[in-house]
């Protein structure tokens, strides 16, 4: 599974990386985020929801189904 | 080719929005665009091109810049007076973006030097100030198949048209003949204000963008007038001319090809 440290990332750049790594993989395969707590925990599982995408949260790990 | 972190940064909001992509970025960045005219409608469009990450853009004006440019021009400032816009405009374009390719013409397109000029453009902004250049430019992107945008302002109206040659309405076919030269009152007498001309200019710029990277629908077969005046947008629907001086022939190689 691609695994992303975003740790130290602000928003938005967190996800405009994790945007670029989702064109990179197929529909259906899995991307796995390690975010910072607060803004970027609250804005990238959103941003990747309306995006289309399906996201499980975990503790301060994201995963991220490209859809 | 992959994006640098300094390109990350600076294209960041762009990269967000859902309809566009890494993909589209690089596409722009692989892309180069010839803008004709740097004044009016040329400044926003320019600006808007080159900040939006554009690899090389071909800036063609033969004027000065004038104390009465500078109203509607927003690429030249005032200390800019007496030095020639395709130069200025260079000069402010690469310190916007640095990433950016940018090449002054410092001469006037016309039929002589369209092709010249439009060869190796993946599209051509319209931005220029007479009716003779728009036909010099739309007949030269025809015949080399190069897509276009068209813009005008006049008073407190606006149109912009886009033209995929070969495949949709050109200039011509829209427009077969200029209007009669007395009913034209040359851009020097007619007045404009700046954020009219800042509004067609910043379309003309975007339709560029979505034709190159293909987002949503470009204004094709379609011209777009607008009213600043009220504010009415209005779609106008025009469509190709089997017998257009300009452009009947790219469809004709076009569907040999």
């Amino acid at each position: 599974m691609r695994e992303m440290d975003l740790t130290g990332v602000p928003c938005p750049m967190n996800w405009v990386r994790a945007r670029l790594a989702l064109e990179e993989i197929e529909d259906g395969e899995p991307l796995e985020l390690v975010l910072d707590p607060g803004e970027p925990m609250r804005s990238v599982p959103l941003s990747a929801r309306e995006d289309g995408h399906d996201v499980t949260v975990t503790g301060n790990r994201v995963t991220i189904v490209k859809r | 080719m992959t994006l640098t972190d300094s390109e990350l940064e600076r294209y960041s909001r762009q990269l967000v929005l859902p309809e566009w992509s890494g993909e589209a970025q690089e596409r722009v960045r692989g892309s180069s665009a010839i803008v004709v005219g740097a004044g009016a409608l040329g400044s926003p469009a320019a600006t808007y091109l080159a900040a939006a990450g554009l690899g090389r853009i071909g800036v063609v004006d033969s004027d000065d810049v004038e104390l009465s440019n500078l109203h509607r021009q927003p690429l030249h400032y005032t200390p800019d007076i007496g030095l020639r816009k395709a130069e200025n405009a260079a000069v402010k374009l690469r310190a916007l973006n640095p990433e950016v390719e940018v090449d002054p013409y410092p001469a006037r397109l016309g039929s002589d030097n369209a092709e010249t000029i439009v060869t190796g453009a993946d599209v051509v902004v319209d931005c220029a100030d007479s009716f003779e250049t728009r036909y010099a430019v739309n007949d030269a992107c025809c015949a080399l198949g190069v897509p276009l945008v068209e813009g005008a302002v006049l008073g407190l109206g606006g149109q912009v048209m886009s033209i995929v040659p070969g495949r949709t309405a050109c200039y011509r076919c829209a427009f077969p003949a200029p209007p009669s030269p007395e009913s034209v009152p040359s851009c020097r007498e007619a007045g404009v204000l700046g954020a009219v001309a800042g509004i067609v200019g910043s379309i003309q710029a975007l339709e560029a963008l979505k034709l190159l990277t293909g987002l949503g629908t470009p204004l094709v077969d379609r011209v777009l007038h607008i009213d600043a005046a009220t504010m009415e947008h209005t779609l106008i629907a025009t469509e190709r001319r089997e017998d257009c001086a300009s452009c009947s022939r790219v469809a004709a190689s076009a569907q040999s090809g």
